[in-house]
């Protein structure tokens, strides 16, 4: 484990579910950045969606 | 380190004392719940129409204020002691709030349950939303203020309990799960303030009968004053869950500990001055402060995508630890057979969908298309039905063994129950999203109305009023399926062996990356009370200054008040 930032960590915290401890400096969190660019894609196709559901979908609102 | 239960047994009574309240409000305003999704789509209405306000009432008090905050002071007290390491300073206070909370429970619950009965003319179908022109029974402001006062003693409690570790441990980072309770603690003081004074001000004379009436759109604006941070109420032990125990049941470790305390800060400064996002449509609070509002609230989207990012950082952490790869393939690593982590995540993926839901009720153009319509309780189904109360059932997978020293009961009836609960809400809420974009209106026994026909983009309204109705009895069949899960591993029936202790593993970037500065909660307490006086007191002196503090009408206190307005202001006018 190569971090030198944190403290070590017993394995047996985990129950002896983990395979290999991955330190600070080793971690890359790439996966995480997918996940969130695909959020902000749909956030942003349904934005663009809901100009379709106020502005030319419907008449003046009236609530 | 053994069990919780065993190395502090005191502390763990209150915890399960707390969370069997929290799970006796849950049953019951869940099928409350039941009753109004079958009632309003037309399939089985065994109530009148009438008494749907009663239902409702009962429905949303049960679930936002007692599931909720009892769990949260439940879970609060376990996690003081445990990262402090050390017993309440006086169990008695400690037992004390939690009689008060009781207390306090009894009374509104009772005001409640008068709407059913004909026996008495007590009620209070004021909803969970009780400002004026409602009114309740004075129990029931009694039984609210009796509550609340019981979670402030509570936050003092747990203040002492840090005053007295910071005594014994000078120059100590304070642990994470203090630091978070701490800050959630003093949001809800400020929260609080506008509750209080409604309550203790108006809304109790006013139902006692020493003023005629009050100024409605006062007592509307002090209730969002503490209407939208009680949601963060709700959250940030959410949050505390997402950040300290989910990374473990994945396998890893929190990506950064400081970037938790970030977020809980800016919980605490940009919590309360939102609350008028929710009063778009009132007239009389100008533009201006809606615009102000509005622009807080959209910087609290900061602090949620901060946590989107660090807790799926934390479980993708866990997931390559597990021997996870790829971009996405590590996902298959994570522990799905646990309910306690399925339950956990699949309530953040459905806080993710909240998120836009959200981001669509807090722009001011977006908002005028979805008041006041279905929109909205689809909206907060998904961030309180699911995100929190989700959440709630999941970990309490993982945490009764550490409070009643029992295994938990089966695992995969854990894994169903909250599987079913994800699925009945992803049929209900989408549902009520749906009819409510059509424009049927939130609030109503019954949504029907001669020559209005609501119409659907897709698919039909009846087709969706049947997927509320399907949707309400999966949830349904997922809370009785919690609810006899907790009771089988409350007492034991498996007789299974003991329990291991959990260990939480520090945090990959460790408090000592943390600035200073965090630690000063002063500071931060300062700021958000700045930030409140900027946003809220040009609306609030407007609204008194057309209003009077008492409404049009005008009553002997309220005349006198005003009379003292109208006497003082030429002399404060008139200074140097």
């Amino acid at each position: 484990m190569s971090s030198g930032t944190e403290s070590d960590v017993s394995p047996d915290v985990w129950d002896g579910e983990i395979e290999r401890e991955i330190g600070h400096d080793e971690y890359d969190p790439i996966g995480t950045l997918g996940l969130i660019a695909i959020y902000f894609v749909i956030i942003a196709l349904l934005w663009i969606f809901m100009y379709f559901v106020e502005f030319l979908g419907r008449g003046p609102t009236v609530v | 380190m053994g069990l919780f239960v065993d190395d502090y047994p005191d502390e763990a009574w209150v915890v399960r004392a707390a969370l069997a309240s929290s799970f006796l409000a849950l049953l019951i305003g869940g099928l409350m719940g039941t009753i109004q999704a079958l009632h309003r789509t037309g399939f089985l209405q065994v109530i009148e129409n009438s008494t749907y306000y009663t239902v409702l009432t009962l429905h949303g008090v049960s679930l936002v204020i007692l599931f909720t905050i009892f769990f949260l002071v439940g879970f609060y007290q376990w996690a003081i002691t445990d990262s402090l390491q050390r017993p309440s300073e006086n169990i008695r206070l400690t037992k004390a709030w939690y009689g008060l909370m009781v207390l306090g429970t009894l009374m509104a619950s009772i005001a409640i349950l008068g709407g059913f009965t004909d026996v008495t003319d007590m009620s209070a179908d004021v909803l969970f939303t009780f400002y004026a022109p409602l009114e309740a029974h004075p129990l029931f402001y009694l039984g609210l203020a009796t509550f609340i006062i019981g979670t402030w003693v509570a936050g003092f409690d747990w203040f002492r309990s840090w005053w007295a570790w910071r005594k014994d441990n000078p120059g100590e980072r304070t642990p994470l799960r203090t630091f978070m309770v701490l800050t959630t603690m003093l949001m809800w003081y400020l929260a609080t303030i506008g509750v209080a004074v409604a309550v203790i001000f108006f809304l109790l004379p006013w139902s006692l009968g020493l003023v005629d009436s009050v100024n409605a759109l006062l007592t509307r604006t002090l209730f969002w004053f503490f209407g939208h941070p009680v949601v963060y109420f709700w959250l940030m032990p959410v949050y505390m869950m997402w950040y300290v125990i989910l990374p473990k049941l994945s396998g890893g470790r929190l990506f950064s500990d400081p970037l938790a305390r970030i977020v809980f800060v800016l919980f605490l400064i940009l919590s309360v001055p939102t609350g008028i996002h929710h009063q778009y449509l009132d007239p009389g609070i100008a533009e201006g402060f809606k615009y102000l509002a509005m622009t807080n609230t959209m910087f609290l989207l900061l602090p949620s995508l901060l946590t989107a990012f660090t807790v799926v950082a934390s479980m993708e952490h866990g997931a390559r630890q597990r021997g996870g790869t790829g971009y996405f393939r590590w996902l298959t690593a994570l522990p799905w057979d646990k309910p306690a982590f399925t339950g956990m995540a699949l309530a953040g993926l459905m806080f993710a969908a909240a998120g836009f839901s959200g981001m669509v009720n807090a722009g001011m153009n977006l908002n005028y298309l979805v008041h006041n319509t279905m929109w909205v309780p689809g909206h907060f189904h998904l961030t309180v039905g699911t995100a929190v109360a989700l959440t709630f059932m999941a970990v309490t997978y993982w945490f009764l063994p550490q409070i009643t020293g029992n295994k938990v009961f089966s695992k995969r009836l854990g894994l169903w129950q909250v599987v079913l609960w994800f699925v009945g809400m992803v049929f209900m809420a989408n549902a009520m999203h749906r009819v409510g974009l059509g424009g049927e209106p939130r609030r109503t026994a019954d949504p029907f109305y001669d020559g209005v026909v609501f119409d659907t983009a897709l698919g039909s309204i009846s087709e969706l009023h049947f997927q509320i109705a399907l949707g309400g009895v999966l949830l349904t069949v997922s809370l009785l399926m919690f609810i006899a899960h907790v009771a089988l591993t409350w007492f034991d029936v498996a007789n299974r062996s003991t329990p291991e202790p959990e260990v939480l593993p520090p945090a990959l970037s460790g408090p000592e990356h943390a600035p200073a500065v965090l630690e000063n909660l002063r500071l931060w307490t300062g700021i958000a009370i700045v930030l409140i006086v900027l946003t809220y007191t040009l609306p609030l002196a407007s609204i008194i200054s057309s209003s009077g503090f008492f409404g049009q009408a005008g009553t002997i206190v309220a005349g006198m008040l005003d009379l003292v307005i109208t006497v003082a202001q030429p002399l404060l006018e008139v200074g140097p």
